[in-house]
């Protein structure tokens, strides 16, 4: 069998077998495993679980919280790979610190710290509120996953750190961040493994989507390794692949379908939509990102070799063919997220409402782009490479139109129930989106032209490089520029929301409507905004009414 | 024939609330602004535009490109949120 099946193989068999273990338990065992995970998970920490708070929601805040933080770097990062592709010395007096600003090196930097730094730990983030929320139970340890939250930055450091210079005292830097990150991670589920373990009823479809994402993180890293796949390119694009489907895709969507129903108030609209999504994501190939796996050789380091391999006929038809029905799980998310927020003519809530902007856009977008990937990826998997040009632009673009909207605006979202208080100023989380998403469609799609300009040049073997293509890429840095100021004006909203936002009254605290039964009719309102909170017509409508008769001493 | 002067009093009004859409107007005011002053450079080849080391020449040799202008209005930025972060924890 060829490279691209026998591992897409193993990874089926594998979270087939582990989700059969989640639903099922470990037999006799699982009181002990219960047991000794949360033990590890709390006492095990020490003195350390005193540096940080257990209160609820603690461990969702401080993930999310860091995660828009490293959002500001991560476009900071892009904006100077930018900057520098046009103007290689503009950061030449820092070699008097003995640092040489590189152009690939921070774009590399970049995605490290958007998509581990920010997209992960949003993603995480929300789902420390989300899992708990639809098992119906509590987080086991909100502890644990605050303490957790620094470990993993702190590992996303590393890795920023070792893109600049990989070997440091003989010891290469990417593979020790990754190793970090990999405990931090394996902390993150077995306390997610715990929560669910706790359930008090079935966990709706889009908790198992930022479940699956999480599992299948260290096992496409053990299948990878065992199947050998990390030896050659062929495999490493195939690894980088399957964890842009499996991790990123299943945990983004998993936590944008929740918050696009509880950002507009309207029940999710099909569950087959969300199924179709998850089994889609871990059975297909996704074509977002690069055309290489370079990413995958750095953090796998010593494990990983460097051999290049060109991809057999086999390898090509099988490859293609799971691209081309990654189409139905992307197809399958959009639509389930766009009439789930416009709902069955029950929209009431405003769509300026922080989080609406940006699952909107995401969900918009992501056809196209994935349109756009698919093209590219095929054109490099059969081995044409006529538009290997734009496979950058359009990976950056699926990061930032894509990945970032949907897990920042599923977080701004989660934001009052994590806080108890709204975000400083609804003008300003706009205004952030506004030039987030103006300076990431602009800078990119401008930077998209000069690449075709460039790939036009190359065709007609034109030797001098284009002065209009220096220039555009030039306009695209700048405008990409608005997106650091968004990350900034979003950052600052949250900051101060939390100390001085507006608290959350109890009428206004929004729940997922994924399984309302019962609605407390406390004071007169619309047939209009029952159905909007998620009710339907089996929904169970209780009067709560207030009575003025005059109190007496409770009877013991 | 006598003049409605009620009607032709000079009242200025202004609102109290900030409408909403002002501050957007500003932020791609500034962001156009840059990006015109890189295409200075295309309508007049040959000059470079002023950056940090022209106008405080002390910086002479460092902050010699146009790049330092972002990279300070990122720190201004970095450092108002550890600034508000730091403040609101205080001023309990």
């Amino acid at each position: 069998m060829d490279t691209v099946l026998t591992t897409m193989f193993y990874f089926w068999i594998s979270l087939f077998l582990v989700y059969f273990l989640v639903q099922r338990g470990l037999w006799i065992f699982s009181d002990v495993a219960k047991g000794t995970v949360h033990f590890m998970l709390e006492k095990a920490l020490g003195p350390g679980a005193d540096l940080v708070e257990g209160r609820s929601g603690s461990g969702a805040r401080s993930w999310i919280l860091q995660g828009t933080f490293w959002l500001i770097l991560a476009s900071m990062f892009t904006f100077t790979s930018m900057w520098l592709s046009h103007d290689p010395n503009a950061l030449h007096s820092l070699a008097s610190w003995g640092y040489t600003a590189n152009a690939d090196e921070l774009a590399s930097a970049g995605v490290y710290a958007a998509l581990y730094g920010s997209v992960s730990m949003l993603v995480i983030g929300s789902g420390f509120h989300i899992i708990p929320k639809l098992a119906g139970t509590e987080l086991a340890s909100e502890t644990n996953a605050n303490l957790v939250s620094f470990v993993w930055t702190i590992s996303v450091l590393v890795v920023v750190v070792g893109t600049q210079n990989n070997t440091i005292l003989g010891i290469e830097i990417i593979p020790l961040g990754t190793a970090i990150n990999f405990v931090a991670l394996l902390a993150v589920i077995l306390n997610q493994l715990l929560t669910v373990s706790n359930r008090t009823r079935s966990l709706a479809l889009p908790g198992w989507l930022i479940l699956v994402g999480l599992l299948s993180n260290p096992i496409i890293s053990g299948i990878s390794i065992i199947s050998g796949a990390v030896d050659d390119s062929v495999g490493q694009w195939l690894s980088y692949h399957l964890f842009g489907g499996a991790f990123f895709f299943a945990g983004v969507t998993g936590v944008a379908l929740y918050a696009s129903s509880v950002a507009s108030g309207n029940p999710l609209w099909s569950k087959s939509l969300v199924a179709a999504t998850l089994f889609g994501s871990i059975l297909t190939i996704n074509p977002f990102g690069d055309t290489h796996g370079q990413m995958v050789m750095e953090v796998f380091g010593p494990l990983a070799g460097n051999m290049v391999v060109e991809f057999s006929n086999q390898d090509m038809l099988v490859a293609s063919f799971l691209m081309a029905l990654a189409f139905i799980p992307v197809l399958a998310f959009a639509s389930n997220m766009l009439v789930t927020m416009r709902g069955s003519d029950a929209f009431i809530d405003s769509p300026d409402y922080p989080g609406n902007a940006e699952l909107n856009l995401g969900a918009w977008l992501i056809v196209p782009i994935a349109l756009g990937s698919l093209f590219v990826q095929t054109d490099t998997v059969s081995g044409t490479n006529e538009l290997v040009g734009i496979a950058d632009s359009l990976s950056m673009m699926s990061l930032w139109l894509i990945l970032i909207p949907l897990s920042l605006g599923a977080a701004l979202s989660l934001y009052p129930e994590l806080t108890g208080r709204h975000l400083f100023s609804n003008n300003r989380a706009r205004t952030a989106f506004l030039m987030m998403t103006g300076g990431a469609i602009s800078g990119l799609f401008i930077t998209m032209i000069a690449d075709f300009m460039d790939m036009a040049l190359v065709e007609m073997m034109v030797e001098d490089p284009s002065s209009l293509s220096e220039e555009l890429r030039k306009i695209g840095s700048v405008m990409f520029y608005g997106v650091v100021i968004g990350a900034i004006l979003h950052s600052l909203n949250m900051v101060t929301g939390i100390f001085r936002g507006k608290i959350i009254s109890a009428e206004s605290v929004k729940s997922s409507s994924i399984s309302v039964e019962s609605y407390s009719l406390v004071s007169p309102t619309t047939v209009r905004k029952i159905l909007a909170s998620g009710a339907n017509l089996d929904t169970e409508v209780i009067p709560t009414s207030e009575n003025d008769e005059k109190g007496s001493a409770t009877k013991l | 024939m006598s003049i409605n002067t009620t009607d032709s009093v000079d009242v200025f009004l202004q609102g109290e609330k900030e409408p909403s859409g002002s501050w957007v107007f500003i932020v791609v005011g500034v962001v156009f602004s840059l990006s015109f002053l890189v295409l200075y450079s295309i309508l007049y080849p040959g000059q470079d535009l002023p950056v940090i080391s022209d106008l405080v020449p002390v910086f002479s040799g460092v902050f010699d490109s146009g790049i330092w202008f972002f990279i300070l209005g990122t720190m201004i930025g970095i450092f108002a949120i550890l600034g508000r972060l730091l403040l609101e924890a205080t001023s309990e």
